[in-house]
């Protein structure tokens, strides 16, 4: 009765069909009030209204997977409410859980999946994992598929739950980088749901890579404790970049005396400095990397022996003993 | 250097690419100032500290890494003369901020030390903590090996001096 009212002082048109085209609805209310009966518009309106409303809603409310519950709920309200309607229950029902799903896809937050997967999810009964708004207890004790995307890089992670997941947790947990899916077992004792797994996962892609790290940095190994770990880290770095500077300095001092015309370097000395060894190493690194395109490998070979080599005719000992330094 | 976890890839190329690299930028440096500036001191040193760092972001892989393309752009930014960026277009690394509202279990200690991480490695504003870590090693990687390579420059330009 108020929504008839409402509905009316809204539209400003109660009674004939045609008057609700002008309105901005939507394709499927369209086809609905059109094959309505024109003397049942104002109560079964608010039928319709009432219906796809809170079906809509809860659905969109609804985070439990098994669409079973969302079925039975369509199911006990739809014979009830829409009985004038007849026929057209399952077009409605059908169209409105897909724009219900849209919508509640739309609403989710890690938005991976795409619409038409979570409608086809849906109605077949696997189950969509839509994130939590409202904890319900059901959930933990389905079987859940979730695909979420990955921002970043692209990847897809896929998790398992397990059905009644305190008995049966493993206690290996188990994480491979390698594959696109990235496999997360509960670990004994620890909450199965989405949000402590998609944290577990990072935070051990977090250790995996500060294992690394540690194994980089020198005398990083001893340390007990991420924090200290950490600061090691960024004094490593710190100290690093100050070498840098202090290397480009002394270079500065070095530099005005020093000609580093290596064209001309190469062209006097072409063929002066070919030794076995170390040229050929050198020379199959050098053809292995992308060039930049201005330069040919050969003069990078020479460049090696040069270093020390700036003033014309040193000795050939210099050469031998950058070779060894390097 | 065999490096323990083939899933995340921090190879480095050998000392020679950067000392290539190193030296071809030396030389550009040389050509672009023939007169050795009698000013400032520190401006050459400048120079050759944005020479240095320039070339290692270009042996380190060039575009293919984070850090190496943020510290050529920046390069790229101040002076258009010396660095040649081709600007192109990356995939857009964006930040999850719609996780934020687990923040508190993201082990602020964690996170303290990204934040002063990120001030330190180039381009590391835009990047996860994850990917931070990846970035890191092998920024630390490329570094140690452009010092290894200015250190024996220095050392064989000393001894050749004396």
């Amino acid at each position: 009765m108020d929504l008839t009212q409402g509905f009316g002082a809204r539209s400003g048109v109660v009674g004939p069909v045609t008057g609700l085209e002008s309105l901005n609805f939507s394709d499927e209310f369209r086809h609905l009030v059109a094959t309505m009966p024109p003397e049942n518009t104002g109560g079964s309106f608010t039928a319709l209204l009432e219906m796809p409303v809170t079906q809509a809603m809860e659905l969109l409310h609804f985070t439990d997977s098994s669409s079973s519950q969302a079925r039975t709920v369509t199911g006990d309200i739809a014979p009830t409410t829409l009985h004038p309607f007849g026929a057209l229950t399952f077009p409605s029902n059908s169209l409105l859980l897909d724009r219900a799903a849209r919508f509640s896809v739309i609403a989710t937050e890690q938005n991976g999946n795409i619409s038409g997967e979570t409608a086809n999810s849906l109605q077949s009964n696997s189950g969509a994992n839509l994130d939590r708004v409202k904890a319900e207890p059901a959930e933990t004790d389905s079987m859940v598929e979730n695909q979420n995307q990955n921002y970043s890089s692209g990847k897809r992670k896929e998790r398992e739950k397990k059905v009644k997941s305190s008995t049966k947790k493993t206690k290996s947990s188990v994480e491979s980088d390698k594959l696109p899916y990235v496999h997360v077992r509960a670990r004994r004792g620890q909450a199965t749901d989405n949000h402590s797994l998609a944290e577990r996962a990072r935070r051990e892609k977090i250790n995996a890579r500060m294992k690394l790290l540690q194994e980089l940095v020198p005398g990083c190994d001893k340390i007990q404790g991420t924090a200290l770990v950490l600061d090691e880290i960024i004094n490593h770095v710190q100290s690093l970049q100050r070498q840098v500077e202090m290397l480009s300095m002394r270079l500065a001092a070095v530099n005005p005396r020093v000609d580093f015309n290596l064209d001309s370097i190469l062209a006097s000395e072409n063929g002066s400095l070919m030794d076995g060894s170390f040229n050929g190493e050198s020379y199959h690194q050098l053809q292995q990397w992308p060039f930049d395109g201005y330069h040919q490998p050969e003069w990078g070979r020479e460049e090696d022996h040069h270093q020390a080599n700036f003033s014309m005719g040193s000795a050939t000992l210099h050469p031998n003993q950058v070779k060894m330094e390097l | 250097m065999a490096s323990a976890d083939k899933l995340i890839n921090t190879d480095v190329p050998e000392k020679d690419v950067f000392a290539f690299h190193f030296l071809q930028s030396l030389s550009n440096l040389r050509k672009q100032n023939p007169f050795d500036t009698p000013d400032q001191k520190n401006y050459r040193v400048r120079k050759i500290k944005k020479a240095a760092y320039v070339s290692m972001a270009r042996a380190a892989g060039g575009s293919s890494r984070l850090w190496s393309r943020a510290l050529l752009r920046r390069a790229a930014k101040d002076d258009n003369k010396i660095v040649r960026f081709s600007r192109r277009k990356r995939k857009v690394t964006w930040k999850i901020s719609s996780k934020r509202r687990r923040s508190n279990q993201r082990a602020p200690v964690v996170e303290e030390a990204a934040e002063r991480l990120r001030n330190l490695v180039p381009g590391g504003g835009g990047m996860e903590t994850s990917k931070l870590m990846e970035e890191t090693a092998h920024y630390i990687k490329c570094l140690s090996m452009q010092v290894k390579v200015m250190q024996c420059l220095v050392d064989g330009l000393h001894y050749n001096k004396n």
